[in-house]
């Protein structure tokens, strides 16, 4: 819908194809108890170079999105449909299963949040890591062992010569998601995405991981989608947020746009449920209620419940995301207007 | 959420707002800090009634650490830890995963027993006391957990869950009573008294942690530890909780220790913050001072690390500690500090600093700060 405008505005890149186009994403997940509609209606674009912030709490669809785009939900019991989805000009939508695994690890790769369960504890480090090249480029072990090595290097651990030999176990949290974000980067692919990458982390850690994501989208040139809880992690890293609520996105914008004057109640209401280490005392104001069940949304706007703009058409009609007056950014509420022009 | 122009870290204006602090919301007695009260602000270290309530001195706590060689080495988690607690005043802890945050949670309330120290409430021993003095210690004292789901039995109906501690301590006789004791309860923290008949898994993270508060309040206990009693939770329902506790402890005027690794919540809700790295206490005082002021290099890196509010502060200067906090199994000597401290000298991997008042301060009416460095105070 707007992915020219934009990657033109902020891709450093902007002669690489884009590192993600998705149009039209639809999940739903069949069980006993109904359907769920996971993910609805979703379009990102990422520039190379570019970092996008997924925002939403749990349950919103987030990570859904990731894996959907990724091709890693199971096929049993989960339904995946969209209009396109293209990763550095490959288009996933028509591939088959085989094309879209081979295009993983090389084209795009993924990053998860537990370091931990994502590692094989009985493999060291370099075997680990060297099983990429040895797979995709068909490395002899010790040819491989030496560039798992130099990408220990490249994401900063201490003793990379030493330390590949190690096994999971002996590193800390921090470390591990370095080697995991390690192994991601292997290939060079040009889309990476983070699911929640620093939430089991301690903030000392964080900042440190954040600053080597920063710095490896710069260095390698690869578009980033992050996904993440946390406002602080948006306002620290992303060049664009993407905010979604119960499997839908109901805004988008530049960080310092969606910060500044959100379009979306939903977001402003995040922002100010949020203490302000800044400005502390005030009372905080959360957001009434509880987050939706996707199997029983409410009536036309799945936000309305909760909502402080709500008027009787958002109870009935859902709002169609929608352009607004600043290019590139986009909202769905029928009072986008109003919320954008209001103090937060 | 307005976007402030001042930079985070030491800034902006004066020491916490005391009766200046427009409060948001309901302008009842029950709105958090900075409401207007004849003996000045709540916010200072010196709430209503400062009489302390809960007093640790000395606490040390090891663990045997796994099957390894031998079996001998031992986890530090906590390392001779000095604080106390007031009535009316919420203490925040912080510190970093394994500083031995929980576990001085659970030394305070009595679920552990200290190597040596002792941690006294009312002049009673909560370590060692027994029979009818222990009975009342745990009416005195209560916990909530961090995770809502596991802290409550999945086969009992809520008011079963929340009446528990009333049947242990006898506080309600009969089913009527027993009933609307827990109808009160649940109404305290928000809950709809019509839910008491309904199990854990019918609530939602929120909820289940409301029900974990009318819990830990069914004893009428006078110090209530919270051990991230949010970190679990959404962050819309985060404010939900955090709200809760911060009423309740004005209504009842209880003494709340919360203990979580958000700086920005504890910041809000607490009146003095205890900074903690690998077992000892780096620093404590009111939060003003310490969140403004930071006098210890740990607690000036770790407010570092907290994100940015807007991306106009990016640049912000920032100390980024390199590595992870070391091994509370083999902590390093002197001050625990020194390894990743940007000012360390010979002396700091020598000799440990005692949690004193840096030079550099000025005694001040609002109480005074503790900090353990050999340079506290050193920019």
């Amino acid at each position: 819908m707007t992915s020219g405008v934009e990657s033109q505005r902020r891709s450093p890149d902007a002669d690489l194809p884009a590192a993600l186009r998705v149009r039209s994403l639809d999940v739903t997940f069949t069980g006993r108890r109904g359907t769920v509609p996971a993910v609805r209606g979703v379009d990102l674009d990422i520039a190379a170079g570019e970092v996008l912030v997924l925002l939403g709490e749990s349950g919103s669809g987030k990570s859904v999105t990731a894996r959907a785009v990724m091709g890693l939900l199971d096929p049993g019991g989960v339904r995946v449909s969209s209009e396109q989805i293209r990763v550095a000009g490959h288009d996933l939508t028509s591939a088959d299963p085989e094309q879209v695994r081979k295009l993983r690890g090389q084209t795009m790769a993924l990053v998860f949040q537990d370091a931990l369960s994502a590692l094989n504890p009985v493999l060291s480090i370099g075997d680990q890591l060297g099983e990429v090249f040895r797979l995709h480029r068909g490395l002899s072990r010790r040819a491989a062992r030496t560039e798992a090595a130099e990408l220990l290097r490249l994401v900063g651990i201490p003793a990379p010569d030493r330390r590949v030999r190690d096994y999971p176990h002996q590193f800390s949290g921090g470390m591990r998601q370095r080697i995991l974000i390690a192994m991601a980067v292997a290939l060079g692919p040009r889309l990476l995405i983070a699911d929640e990458p620093t939430t089991a982390l301690d903030v000392t850690v964080q900042a440190q991981i954040l600053q080597l994501v920063d710095r490896l989208r710069r260095e390698l040139g690869m578009g980033v989608l992050l996904i993440t809880h946390d406002l602080g992690v948006a306002a620290e890293i992303a060049d664009r947020v993407a905010v979604m609520y119960a499997g839908r996105i109901v805004e988008t914008g530049t960080v310092a746009e969606v910060l500044d004057g959100p379009a979306h109640p939903y977001t402003a209401a995040l922002l100010r449920s949020v203490p302000d280490l800044a400005q502390p005392g005030d009372r905080l104001r959360p957001i009434p209620g509880s987050p939706p069940n996707l199997l029983a949304l409410p009536t036309g706007c799945a936000f309305h419940p909760r909502c402080d703009r709500v008027t009787e058409e958002c109870t009935v009609t859902r709002p169609e995301r929608r352009p607004l007056a600043v290019p590139g950014r986009t909202a769905a509420c029928h009072h986008a207007e109003e919320a954008v022009d209001a103090p937060v | 959420m307005p976007p402030s122009d001042h930079p985070a870290g030491p800034g902006p204006a004066s020491a916490d707002p005391a009766g200046s602090t427009p409060v948001v919301g309901t302008p009842t007695a029950l709105s958090v800090s900075a409401g207007p009260n004849t003996s000045g602000p709540l916010t200072a270290d010196s709430p209503a009634n400062g009489e302390p309530l809960l007093v640790a001195t000395g606490v040390r706590k090891t663990y045997r650490a796994g099957r390894g060689l031998g079996g001998r080495s031992r986890v530090h988690a906590v390392d001779g830890v000095d604080l106390t607690v007031s009535a009316g005043e919420t203490l925040g802890v912080v510190g970093e995963s394994g500083c031995g945050k929980s576990t001085l949670a659970r030394l305070l309330v009595g679920l552990e027993r200290p190597d040596s120290g002792q941690v006294r409430y009312a002049g009673l021993d909560v370590g060692t006391a027994r029979g009818v003095r222990r009975r009342e210690l745990r009416r005195a004292v209560q916990m909530v957990f961090q995770d809502p789901v596991a802290s409550l039995n999945p086969r009992m109906p809520i008011l079963d869950v929340v009446a528990e501690p009333l049947d242990v301590h006898r506080l309600a006789r009969g089913a009527t009573a027993r009933r609307d004791r827990v109808a009160e309860l649940l109404e305290m923290v928000g809950l709809s008294p019509d839910m008491m008949r309904r199990f854990p898994h019918e609530f939602s993270g929120g909820q289940r942690q409301r029900i974990g508060i009318a819990r830990a309040l069914a004893t009428e206990p006078r110090v209530v530890v919270c051990d991230e009693p949010v970190s679990a939770l959404d962050v819309s329902v985060q404010a939900q909780v955090v709200n809760l506790l911060a009423e309740l402890q004005q209504r009842l005027g209880i003494a709340l220790v919360f203990i979580a690794h958000d700086l920005g919540v504890v910041r809000h809700v607490s009146h003095r913050v205890a900074v903690m790295y690998l077992g000892r206490l780096a620093e404590l005082g009111p939060a003003a001072t310490v969140y403004q002021d930071p006098a210890h290099p740990y607690t000036r890196a770790l407010l570092g690390s907290v994100p940015v509010r807007h991306p106009r502060e990016r640049g912000r200067e920032r100390i980024v500690l390199a590595g992870d906090p070391p091994s509370p199994v083999d902590p390093p000597s002197g001050c625990r500090f020194h390894t990743r401290c940007p000012i360390a000298q010979d002396v700091c991997g020598r000799d440990a600093p005692a949690l004193l008042v840096p030079e550099s301060d000025t005694p001040t009416a609002a109480g005074q700060r503790l900090a353990a460095c050999h340079f506290a105070g050193t920019p």
